[in-house]
């Protein structure tokens, strides 16, 4: 009896030369695969939820153009997460001018970090936790929550050295810890 | 939950597992019907960009055709298709022009064949770790 043939899924690769040549599902399963991981880098980072859904938008729709500049070999998720990032950094950087002209109606009206790291579980106190790095450290632990401990990919997102990245994490890390504990502290 | 494990030889600790554990966040509704809308789905537009600039350069003489014949009346709109005529007559006789007209009209069918067919026609030539800056 002959082997059954199993159509495995196709690899990112494949879909991205599927579109270029005209085929618009391919790229369908590319936003299917990625765009909640990629919302969720933009929202870590972000901070907000119309920014990172702009963000996201954005990404894909610029990975959509200039999808002929994707390397093969390289890998899709990779360079997505690289977009949105720096995405998020041209809002950060508006933000950031913004924010020094006039005081913006729209200013982060939420709890601040600390109040925020007072949560109620696990999960919430860990998601709080992060959202009170600085913004490196914020993205370095998304990414290696996203990526795994894949550093050299995580080192590719950010275009920064990966020695500059496992520091970051390192440090990003010491402090996730520290907010931990103090709000374990507080809740005992 | 505590976070106090050391993880400096490597080995996930427990923050790692919870940072690795940690759902992702959960994209507003509506989001990835936006993006293909924008991509993938995008309408195709009515008319190709050749097909608007052979319209806009129709457009533009009709609309210099009539004021011709606002200004001077016929007389004017004749002279200056007469000339018109004149001239391209003068230039096609000299087979120099239409050697280089066929050339550019090969350039440009030999282009829409090769690109014509790609979905993305506007792909940027930037690198792709560079293209979101």
């Amino acid at each position: 009896m002959p082997p059954i043939q199993v159509s495995a899924a196709p690899q990112d690769g494949d879909l991205v030369a599927m579109t270029l040549r005209g085929d618009p599902e391919a790229f369908a399963t590319l936003v299917e695969r990625y765009d909640r991981a990629v919302y969720h880098l933009a929202y870590r980072t972000l901070r907000d939820v119309e920014d990172a859904r702009d963000a996201t938008q954005e990404a894909f729709f610029k990975a959509f153009r200039s999808l002929r500049t994707f390397r093969a070999g390289s890998k899709f998720s990779t360079w997505i997460f690289a977009i949105t990032y720096h995405a998020c950094c041209d809002r950060l950087n508006r933000r950031k001018r913004y924010a020094n002209e006039e005081l913006p109606e729209r200013a982060d009206t939420a709890p601040g970090p600390e109040q925020q790291v007072i949560a109620f579980d696990d999960r919430a106190r860990l998601r709080a936790a992060i959202d009170a790095l600085p913004e490196k450290y914020r993205t370095v632990i998304t990414l290696y929550h996203l990526q795994g401990r894949q550093y050299e990919e995580i080192a590719n997102v950010l275009d920064l050295p990966m020695g500059t990245v496992k520091t970051h994490l390192f440090r990003a890390k010491e402090q996730l810890r520290r907010l931990l504990g103090e709000t374990e502290v507080r809740e005992t | 939950m505590s976070m106090h494990d050391d993880d400096d030889h490597g080995r996930p600790d427990e923050l790692d597992r919870a940072l690795l554990a940690l759902p992702l966040e959960e994209p507003p509704a509506g989001l990835r019907a936006a993006i293909l809308m924008a991509t993938a789905y995008r309408p195709a537009p009515a008319f190709s960009f050749w097909e608007v600039s052979f319209m806009g350069v129709l457009g533009a003489v009709g609309v210099w055709l009539l004021v011709l014949l606002a200004l001077g009346g016929g007389q004017l709109f004749l002279h200056t298709l007469a000339t018109i005529g004149a001239w391209a007559m003068q230039a096609l006789s000299n087979w120099t022009v239409v050697v280089w007209l066929a050339a550019g009209g090969a350039t440009a069918l030999w282009l829409t064949l090769f690109t014509g067919s790609q979905p993305i026609a506007l792909a940027a030539n930037r690198s792709a770790g560079r293209d979101g800056r």
